[in-house]
Order: C-alpha cells, then structure tokens, then sequence
C-alpha cells in the first residue's frame, strides 16, 4: 500500500471541519499538489485541505492500494473515511462525527475515541476504534429506516447511546459498556457486549435474527423480553473463536463452553430477535 | 374604550381564541375569559420592555443596531439563530431566510422540549386529530408527564377532561381520565386512575402496555412501580373505548429514554387503532413552537436544528441543535428571536451565548437582553402585530393586533428583513 501522511497544523478547532475528502476513494489517482487542494468546510467558509494538513508520502493509483494516516489528534475532523469503498485509513489519535459513515469497504482504524454516527448505515468493510465511540455507532440516519447494512465495527472502550440503531445486518463488537438502547429497532445483525450492558437492551427489537450477546453484566433488561431457555448454542463457538482469531479479542475464548440464558422480543413491538446473556458462574 | 372580541391568547399551545380584550390609551386594562397566566401576561404587557435598540447596552438608532447585526453575522463562521416559539409565522419564515443566506443553522426551542417527539414522528408516523374532536368524541383521556391545572390551564375545560362536546354532552362524566406521572401532582384529583411511575421508567411501562394490548401476558408482578393487575386493566380499557387520547408532556420527552419514550407512546397508540380510535397529542408549550416546526418544514424539509453551512439544508438533532452548538463552543455568533435562551438552557450553553456577540430581537428585557451585544425591541405578535400561529394540533390561527407598538417599534419580521438587506448589501 502506498502511504499518504496528513500532519495537522492545528489542534483543537471550536468549529469543527468536515473533510470527507480525507478517503482513499478521492486521494488515490490525484498528486500531492491537488491533494492540498481538496475542498474542506470550516463552518459556512469552503477551504483547502492544505490549510489544515501537511500532505507528504505517495499517492496509490487506486483507492485499494490507498493507505492514509493521520497523524494526531482530529477529534474536531467530521467525515474521515465516509462513504469510502476500499483502502485504508489510520488516525493516529481521536476522530470527530460520522467517521466511516456509509463506507462499504475498506478499513478505518482509529487509535483513539470518536464522536458520533461512527460507522452509521455503513454496509461494508471495518472499523477498528482503541477508545470509545460515541452515541449512534454503526446506528440510522435520522428519518431512515435502517442502519448499519454489512461489515464490522469493534470498539475496545465503550459505546454510547443508541448503539446499533436500526441495524439491519453486520457486527458490532463492544469490548467495553453498552450505554442504554443498544440495539433498539434491530432487524439483523449481530451485537456482542463484553463490557456492561444498560438498560433498555434490544428496545424495540424486531428479529430477522437479530441478535445481542451479552458476555458481561446486564443492568436490567425490559419487561417486553422473556426468558426461554438456558443453553450452550453450537455456533457460539464459532463465533467467539472468529473473535479471538480475527479480530484479536482474546479473552473471547474464555466464555466457549459457556451455557447462555436466551430472551426473546421485543414483544412490545411483536419481535421475535434474542438477548442471550452469558451464566455468572 | 375598543373592546376585541375573539381575541387568540398568545400565551400557550392552546392559542384559545374566545378572549374579550379591552383597550383603554393604548394599554391592556381588562381580560375576559382568559386563565390566571393570560390575564396576568395580558395586564402586564406594557411592563420591562425594551425602550430602545441598543449595542453594548447603549442606545442606538434602528438603523445603527441594524447594521451591526448584520456585520456580526457576515463575519460569523458557525452563526446560530434559535427561539421563534413565540413569534408569528411571518417572522419564522424570514429567520429561515436569513439563516440560509449568512450560511447559518436556524433551531427553534422545540430542541428543548418537544424535539423528541418529532424525531418519533418521523420514525413511526403519527395517529392525530384537532382538539375539537377530543372535545366532541373522547371518552377516556389519558395525562402522561404533563399537569394541564399548571401549564395548559383552560385545556381541561375548553378541550379535554371537562369539556363539553357533541357526543360527549355529560362533560366529565362522560370521560374516563387518567394521569400519569413521577410525582403526585393536582391531576390526581381530576383523573378517575392516577399512576405513579418511577421516575426514568415511562418506556418500560409504555412498552409493557404495548405487550398486552398485544395479546402478551406479563411476567412480571409490576413494571416501574405499577402492579400488573393495573397495567392489564388500563390497557383493556384503552381496548374497549370509542375514542381515546393521550397528551403528554416534558415529563415524556425530556425524561430518560426521551425520544424512544414517545415511539413507545406512538407505537401503542398505532396497536391501540386496531381496537378503536386512538390518538395522540403533545402539549406545546409555547403558543407558537408548532408553527415554527411547521414553517421550518414547509422552507427546508425539516423541523428543526437545520443546518445551511455547506449551502443546502441539513438536519441532525445532537449535532445542529443550538444546545449542542452553543455547548461544545461550535457557535460564533448568535441572532435570538422571541426566546431567552440566557435563563433556559444549560449553563454550559447558556455561558457561550455570552462569549460570542449575541444580537436579539425581543419585546421584552430578558436574561439573553442583558448579555447581548445588539438588543432590538419588536412588537409582540398577537398584541401589536398581526400573524399567524400553529396551535399544539396544527391547527393555524389568525393573530389579532389589539393596539400600537411604542413608537418606532417594528414587528419581528420587518426587523428581520431590514437584517437580511442589510446583509445582501
Ligand atoms: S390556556 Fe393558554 S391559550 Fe388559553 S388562555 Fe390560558 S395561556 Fe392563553
């Protein structure tokens, strides 16, 4: 991969920039000169890209061969990554709203947090976030009825509110809390929690296979769920070893084995989706 | 002694139009038919109004706070124009038309109260009616997180619980009424069911509701500190009504869960249409907050928290809303429109609007007048200037003018459009 380094010039904007030219998709195929030149939008004033990054490194033909990194903190960037298709990008700090937001291929990592709408109504490729996402990761637009469509989103810290809205297929991977409404409106999809989940799990919850597993504590779940059954399911293995193997979650594997309570609903809503949630023990 | 009959109450989502108004010098001297809050807004209209346009709180001429108004927002990279709930339509509209033009975001106050509900309505739709058909057709009335004795005070008279209609001749008699809420409030003696339910835990007993109305059963022995048998009773009342409403209040939208509360409340009203008539009704607050989302609807395509920087409207609750904006530092410059946002919001946002040159247009002094740089006085719709509003149903009614501004005073709108040339210059 060829490697194009974007050096902020300045930290900490109040009015932050929307820049979803940094993707490999509108960097592969230019020079450094029109990369510098890329329209950004500070505010209501359009801007270049050059006036808030040093551009340096090399430029891939195609957007698949495109590695971006930037360097630093762009906790006040919006857009990194949205709408991308393939190639990679790397920030080596936090990264502002709608990161990756209806990318379909591709990788994003982010070493730091992010802010809002991460990976929403994306429908391919991976994002891979060190700290904690912020509310409505991987979640629907506002007004549209689905979220997140495909591909995979693991974050190792926390998620906030709403996490997952919407989802209609894909996974999400929670290594640390679940704040309330993870899930909500789920017609697809896969939610794994490791951390603690908080209430209001699933709310709304419609099936399709929709599914969350909770691999920690689980601060109460609605009374629209009901308990089934306890058992041990097959593909849980699967899974938890895909976890370990491809995402690198290790201690995914200590729960194979591990007999599972299964919830169904949400039947405020007439779902038929699960919560499974892993024995204390 | 002009006496106005007919008059529509600017005070409230009511916007009840039966007022008689007596006009004595140009000043307010007697209320008829109107609750303790009208009379008394009514009365004191002539008091704290702002005598002059003022730029760092000396006074200036029109043209002069004008023209620095316009300069403040020309330069302004993040500019925020926000209130409108209690302005007419005219001047929502040409908020709107500033906004685009300085390349702004333009939020009314429903991002403070009824927000919420509308994200819900876009979710899931929406099963309404006026008010007139409550009053003519309801038979159980159901209170949720609101106390119409408190805010909405000739509600229960004029339109709901007591009200008198065409099949509902016997008044109060002829309704069931419930209430429900964190904390006993005076609807518990109006409502036949008064339910406390814990505070933060509406969406699990909506949900459960939603369940049983379902055909589910309940698990559980009482959701939210309302025992099952309750829940199972209420829901088949709702079942065997002829026609029922729900109005709910802050209490729903800014408790815990906030806009999922009100899709729990639109979903079970939805289950509820397949029994019988079902509807469900927010009370708004300020008397013209429903027409500023609906004016902001009809020029952008959406309600609220709109966002004109890249030239096009964009809408995204959490991220254009003036709370959010003002509060992470984002806004540089602010144009305030019939709102004190100074004495309302958070602190944190609250604080900023004071950092930044803030400019508003107010016929009354206010919080947000003591810390703006540019102060313009406007005449008060529906008392010195004609318009129209949107009561809480949607239903737009005509403003009456009672009587002349103070000399030199314009309304809302020809203030905003003297801004707009001002910036197109
Ligand atoms: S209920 Fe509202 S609209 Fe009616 S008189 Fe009172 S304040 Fe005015």
């Amino acid at each position: 991969m060829m490697e194009l380094r974007l050096k902020p010039k300045v930290s900490g904007l109040s009015i932050p920039l929307e820049a979803e030219v940094i993707s490999p998709d509108v960097i592969a195929g230019k020079t450094l000169r029109e990369v510098e030149e890329l329209r950004v939008y500070h505010g209501n004033r359009a801007e270049r890209l050059g006036e808030y990054f040093e551009v340096e490194g090399e430029v891939a033909a195609e957007p698949g061969e495109q590695l971006i990194v930037v360097e630093g903190d762009v906790s006040w960037v919006k857009y990194i990554g949205a709408g991308m298709t393939a190639g990679k990008v790397v920030v080596k700090g936090d990264a502002g709203m709608h990161l990756g937001s209806k990318m379909s291929g591709g990788e994003i990592i982010v070493e730091g947090s992010v802010g809002d709408w991460a990976g929403a109504e994306m429908t391919g490729g991976l994002i891979r976030i060190g700290g904690d996402a912020g509310d409505l990761l991987g979640a629907a637009y506002r007004g549209s009825p689905e979220g997140m469509r495909g591909g995979c989103i693991f974050v190792e810290g926390s998620a906030g509110y709403e996490t997952g809205t919407g989802m209609r297929r894909g996974l999400i991977v929670i290594g640390g809390d679940a704040a309330p409404f993870t899930g909500a409106h789920m017609n697809g999809g896969v939610i794994f929690i490791l951390g603690r989940a908080a209430k209001r799990l699933g709310a709304q919850m419609k099936g399709n296979g929709s599914l969350i597993i909770c691999l920690g504590e689980v601060e109460e779940l609605l009374p629209t769920f009901v308990y089934d059954t306890t058992y041990t399911p097959t593909f849980m293995r699967i899974y938890l070893k895909t976890l370990s193997e491809k995402l690198g979650i290790k201690r995914a594997e200590e729960y194979i084995g591990r007999p599972f309570r299964r919830y169904r609903g949400d039947r405020a809503v007439g779902g038929d989706g699960e919560i499974l949630v892993v024995e204390r023990g | 002694m002009p006496v106005y009959r007919s008059v529509v109450c600017p005070f409230c989502g009511c916007l009840c139009d039966d007022l008689e108004i007596t006009v004595e010098d140009n000043r307010i001297v007697k209320v008829r038919n109107g609750c303790a809050i009208s009379t008394s807004k009514f009365l004191h209209h002539h008091e704290n109004r702002v005598e002059n346009p003022l730029i760092d709180g000396k006074p200036v001429a029109l043209e002069e706070a004008v023209k620095e108004a316009a300069e403040i927002l020309k330069s302004a990279r993040r500019p925020l124009i926000y209130g409108l709930s209690s302005t007419e339509c005219g001047a929502i509209a040409k908020a709107i038309e500033l906004a685009e033009l300085i390349g702004g975001v333009v939020d009314n106050t429903a991002s403070v109260c009824h927000g919420p509900t509308i994200l819900a309505l876009q979710t899931l739709g929406e099963s309404k009616c006026t008010l007139g058909t409550v009053r003519n057709r309801a038979d159980l009335i159901i209170y949720w997180g609101c106390n119409p004795l408190e805010a909405h005070i000739r509600h229960l008279t004029r339109y709901s619980a007591m009200a008198r209609g065409l099949y509902t001749s016997g008044g109060r008699k002829d309704r069931y009424v419930v209430a429900v809420d964190v904390r006993e409030t005076r609807m518990k003696r109006v409502a036949d069911l008064f339910l406390k339910v814990n505070p933060g835990g509406d969406y699990e007993l909506l949900s459960a509701l939603r369940a049983v109305v379902r055909g589910y059963g309940l698990d559980v022995d009482e959701v939210s500190g309302v025992p099952r048998d309750v829940i199972l009773e209420l829901a088949e009342r709702m079942k065997k009504s002829r026609f029922g409403a729900i109005f709910f209040g802050l209490g729903l939208t800014q408790s815990e869960g906030r806009h999922m509360n009100i899709e729990a409340a639109i979903g079970l009203v939805a289950d509820l249409n397949h029994h019988t008539k079902f509807v469900l009704i927010p009370m708004r607050g300020h008397y013209n907050v429903a027409g500023a989302n609906t004016v902001t609807t009809w020029q952008t395509g959406y309600p609220y928290a709109v966002d004109f920087s890249r030239g096009y409207p964009r809408y995204n609750p959490g991220e254009y809303t003036a709370v959010d904006l003002l509060a992470r530092g984002e806004a540089d410059a602010a144009l305030i429109i019939a709102s004190d946002p100074a004495a309302h919001l958070p602190y944190k946002a609250a604080r900023r609007l004071a950092e930044i040159p803030t400019i508003v247009l107010d016929p009354k002094r206010s919080m947000t007048s003591m810390i703006s740089r540019v102060v313009i006085p406007t005449a008060a719709a529906g008392i010195e200037a004609e318009g129209t509003a949107y009561r809480m149903d949607g239903i737009p009614i005509r403003l009456k003018k009672l009587m002349e501004p103070p000399e030199g005073v314009l309304p809302d709108a020809e203030v905003l459009s003297l801004i707009i040339e001002e910036v197109m210059r």
